[in-house]
């Protein structure tokens, strides 16, 4: 009787769903186009790309769909810009990065939008391992806090990506000399190769194609992964790197205890999840109106079935799911939000310790 | 190996992936025609056609056109004065001078072959070093490029004209301009004004376009007439041949720079460039027509600019590390197939490897042959009354620096820059070192720090072999110049006429009011941050002020608008006159794009240059300026560019 009944709500609900016959899909005819806030080449750049075509395929409708990228201020400019000019009508969406929503967390003066009042259309993350050179003598967490050389890490700046593995090593109570000033992660892989640096962190994707080979070499020992937040809000594996232990289990390691309520613990796993877990958004403005909302959704889940999209998504999405905006919305914002007491911390370590004035 | 290249071989002579290279090559040679575009607007095109290809046809597609920009980008840098992108600036130095003397053809031959072999040479250099290249770039740690880049910047040295402390300072003004953004070293931003767009810094393409390519449109329109006065086709393209064939050991030394500057992080295609030009003239006897349009000057960075990019190929492909924008397009693209870059590639897809290889190499002959072919029509450019072909110039170089970061601010760095590019060059403050300054400014800065963080103890650093041996290099040619100067005394010295202080002091005084102002401003950063804006602005101040007492005291130089010394002081105050009001216009064209959106102000500025100036007809200007708009806007569509609508909604 229940199982009948759940049809017959199945078979109105997509009744409901479909365009009423003669009706032009709301895209019929329009071009979306979807700012992103970096240069071409870059990660963001990069994944717009990827998922313009299957957008086109998969929007009823088949809009066009370009990308036009407005760099600037590390991102803030394309996202100004973006709260203040783009129409509310679906036909002009945003990508954000990690190194988007740092600087709104933190309250950096030049942001002018607010994630908050946006709609989520979909979104996709990344993690990151940290890893070791063998000269340390470090082969398992419990060993960083007791290495047989100082530990040099090379970073591009503390307010960037590198604010989640200064926290990293603020909640493991590590000993790290940090070095700042490289142009990427790339020409910092490059000093850890080198010798220059004995601690490095690369987001899975890299990991596994650039420093996999230098594990099998022995000329580098994965230590742990930054972690993954999931919907529940709780620290769980990498997906992409299952055998390593996450940053949760290495505290335990350590400690002998839990990190939960303490305060770093709780700045470093907002930040895992604002930085990493949802690290590639796609959001439309306040106001958009729902049927289009409801079409770049769909077309979200219709994508995640085509084989081609999970082929050609191997590599650019590593084996992250890509989560429907309205379904991970509530984590999103929950790791958009970090409380008072968390960001005064954050703040206080980057003064302190890494001379961030802001 | 060998079982590779032949395998590459066979992927690569199918008639589709030929085809595809042909079509990449093509896309390549117009958008580098086009001032202020490269290679990143070709990848950006290509980019959506390559995901629907296979990998090889794909990849020989984007590897055709990356191969062949700065082939073409020679065209409007010689012919029109117009950098075709930021590493043709110093092909623009000496090829346009040359075209003005109507000798077009031979800078073209001169540019194209030196651009093939220097293509080749390039892709011979992967396929050799792909399977060393590894442990080579690893060898070259933190100091190493640190060292290398001072060496780049003591290439501005042979760069520094007629009179060595402006040019000294000129380098100097380049190397603060390069400090405006973030801090390497330091979480600050500096200059920045309170300006969002500011924080990134400024953008290389706008200052290629602006410094060079406003300028000398600004200051050929003002000229008025043709941009050769005399008509010699003839037998210049046999002449170019033969330069390039008399010079080889140049064009090689050239590619070799070129591809090393590639090759190595922290460099880039611009420095390699302009360093391979450095070269040139430092190793060249007599450098007296340097800057006037000496061929020299041509085969060595052109041979450089195509072997950057092969250069570049490869920490892309074997570390995952791009070195510009358009090899991270093609990063991103690989990744789409499921290749991934890294020390895996080269025993897992060497095949495609060879195959980007053997494309680049056929592209550059392809692209060669091409520009060959069509240039002795293009040459004849020259001859057409100049204003009537600035129009779509100016209209193709505002396009190309609005698609930067599509911002207003874009088209007011546009002329702002124009503006004192054109006043450093008619008070003879050369723009060579100043370039060369700006494109090194950020790795020397970086580097730097990086260098003395990760070797805290100065001797770990100090006393490594590459460091001494780089450093060796950097002093040799001054302690060779000292060596010269007590051997031959100040024999040399010319006496030059006294000048009464004019125009030439009030730029010396502005760039001394920039630097007092950015040495009083940089006090204030943090320390790790203030460094190098404010040992630069001090040496800055000291240089200029030392310049502007010379120049007060009457032995500055004239204002000229030419390299040209034959022109009379009236006529030239006059070109002057002429000059500036066309930078009043075009800052009146970015102020009409406030207020009526880019394409009427286009429509508005383009119908007063060629009604106003160029007494064309009305019905022939409004059909071509109707004709431009539509061309703007079809390659806006095409780049992903909204032209900027005006806040008057009309």
């Amino acid at each position: 009787m229940t199982s009948r009944l759940l049809w017959v709500v199945v078979l109105v609900a997509a009744l409901g769903a479909l365009p009423a016959s003669g009706q032009q899909p709301y895209y019929a005819g329009k071009t979306i186009e979807i700012i992103v806030p970096f240069a071409p080449g870059g990660g963001s750049d990069i994944d717009a790309r990827f998922f313009a075509p299957f957008l086109e395929k998969y929007v009823p409708g088949n809009p066009r769909v370009v990308v036009r990228n407005m760099p600037g201020g590390g991102s803030i400019l394309g996202a100004n810009f973006f709260a203040e000019n783009a129409r509310p009508d679906g036909t002009q969406l945003l990508t954000t990065s990690g190194s988007t929503m740092i600087p709104y967390i933190l309250g950096v003066p030049q942001v002018r939008y607010d994630p908050t009042k946006w709609e989520l259309i979909k979104v996709n993350g990344v993690g990151g391992v940290l890893y070791v050179s063998p000269r340390t003598g470090v082969r398992k967490p419990e060993d960083l806090v007791r290495p047989a050389e100082r530990l040099v890490y090379g970073g591009i700046s503390a307010t960037g990506l590198d604010l989640v593995t200064l926290l990293l090593f603020e909640v493991l109570g590590l000993d790290v000399r940090v070095v700042m000033g490289f142009e990427g992660r790339g020409p910092a892989r490059l000093a850890f190769e080198r010798g220059e640096t004995n601690i490095d962190y690369q987001t899975t994707p890299a990991y596994l194609s650039q420093v996999v080979p230098l594990v099998r070499e022995g000329k580098a020992i994965p230590i742990l992964s930054m972690g993954f937040v999931n919907e529940k809000g709780v620290m769980v594996r990498d997906p992409s790197a299952p055998d390593l232990p996450s940053a949760y289990e290495a505290y335990q390691a350590i400690f002998k205890r839990k990190p939960d309520g303490l305060l770093r613990w709780k700045a470093y796993q907002s930040m895992v999840a604002a930085a990493f877990t949802f690290q590639k958004a796609l959001w439309a403005p306040g106001g958009t109106p729902p049927e289009a909302l409801q079409a770049l959704r769909t077309a979200v889940d219709r994508m995640k079935a085509d084989p081609q999209f999970r082929q050609q998504g191997r590599q650019v999405l590593e084996g992250y799911e890509v989560l429907r905006g309205d379904v991970a919305k509530s984590a999103v914002l929950r790791a958009a939000r970090v409380t008072l007491d968390v960001k005064k911390y954050i703040t206080d370590l980057l003064r302190s310790k890494y001379q961030v004035r802001l | 190996m060998a079982e590779a290249l032949s395998a590459a071989a066979g992927l690569f002579l199918s008639p589709t992936r030929l085809g595809m290279l042909v079509l990449g090559s093509g896309v390549g040679l117009l958008i580098g025609i086009l001032p202020g575009m490269g290679g990143i607007v070709a990848a950006a095109i290509l980019l959506p056609f390559m995901l629907k290809l296979e990998p090889a046809a794909a990849l020989a597609m984007v590897t055709g056109a990356l191969a062949v920009v700065h082939t073409s980008d020679t065209i409007t840098s010689v012919l029109i004065g117009a950098p075709g992108s930021a590493a043709a600036v110093p092909t623009m130095m000496e090829g346009h001078p040359m075209a003005r003397r109507g000798e077009a053809a031979r800078a073209l031959a001169a540019a194209y072959l030196s651009s093939l072999v220097g293509g080749i040479i390039g892709a011979l250099g992967l396929t050799v070093s792909i399977p060393l290249a590894r442990p080579l770039v690893l060898s070259f740690g933190s100091p190493e490029l640190f060292m290398l880049t001072v060496l780049g910047v003591s290439f501005a040295g042979s760069l520094l004209g007629r009179e060595p402390l402006k040019g000294l300072s000129a380098g100097l003004l380049g190397l603060l301009l390069g400090t405006v953004g973030p801090a390497p070293a330091a979480a600050e931003v500096r200059f920045a004004f309170g300006q969002v767009y500011l924080t990134d810094g400024i953008d290389l393409a706008l200052v290629a376009l602006g410094l060079f390519g406003v300028a000398e449109v600004v200051s050929l329109l003002a000229r008025g007439g043709a941009v050769a006065q005399r008509m010699e086709l003839g037998r210049g393209w046999w002449q170019g041949v033969l330069d390039v064939w008399q010079h080889r050991w140049l064009v090689i030394r050239g590619a070799l720079i070129g591809m090393w500057a590639g090759v190595l992080p922290a460099i880039g295609a611009t420095a390699g460039t302009l360093m391979a030009y450095g070269h040139a003239v430092a190793t060249s006897r007599d450098r007296s027509r340097f800057g006037k349009g000496d061929v020299r000057g041509i085969i060595a960075p052109e041979a450089a600019n195509n072997a950057v990019e092969a250069g570049d190929l490869v920490p892309t492909l074997l570390f995952g590390v791009p070195g510009g924008a358009p090899s991270a397009m093609i990063l991103g693209a690989l990744l789409a197939y499921g290749i991934l870059p890294g020390p895996r590639i080269v025993t897992q897809h060497l095949d495609l490897i060879y195959t980007v290889v053997w494309s680049f190499a056929l592209a550059n002959v392809l692209g060669a042959g091409v520009m060959f072919a069509t240039s002795p029509l293009l040459a004849r450019l020259t001859y057409v009354p100049f204003n009537r072909i600035a129009p779509p110039i100016v209209l193709a170089m505002v396009l190309a620096a609005f698609q930067e970061t599509q911002h207003f601010g874009d088209l007011v760095s546009l002329v702002a820059l124009g503006v004192a590019g054109y006043a450093l060059k008619v008070t003879g403050w050369p723009r060579g070192p100043l370039l060369i300054g700006f494109v090194l400014s950020n790795p020397l800065e970086r580097y730097y720090f990086l260098t003395v963080n990760l070797y805290p103890r100065p001797e770990d650093w100090l006393l490594r072999p590459g460091v001494v041996v780089i450093g060796l290099l950097v002093v040799a040619p001054f302690v060779w110049s000292a060596f010269r100067w007590l051997r031959e005394g100040t024999r040399t010295r010319r006496e030059t006429p006294r000048q009464p202080a004019g125009a030439s002091a009030v730029a010396t005084a502005v760039v001394l009011g920039v630097f007092g102002y950015a040495w009083w401003t940089a006090r204030g950063f943090l320390p790790d941050a203030a460094l190098m804006p404010v040992s630069v602005a001090a040496a800055g101040t000291v240089l200029t002020a030392v310049q502007l007492a010379r120049e007060l005291r009457g032995q500055g130089s004239p204002v000229t608008d030419e390299d040209e010394v034959e022109a009379e002081p009236g006529a030239v105050r006059e070109r002057v006159r002429r000059a500036v009001a066309y930078l009043v216009s075009l800052a009146l064209y970015v102020a009409a794009t406030w207020f009526l959106g880019l394409r009427w102000a286009s429509v508005l500025w383009s119908l007063w240059v060629l009604v106003g100036v160029a007494r064309v007809r009305w019905p022939t200007a409004v059909a071509y300026a109707a004709l431009m708009v539509v061309g703007l806007d079809l390659l806006a569509s095409l780049l992903g560019v909204h032209l900027p609508e005006g806040r008057l909604r009309l």
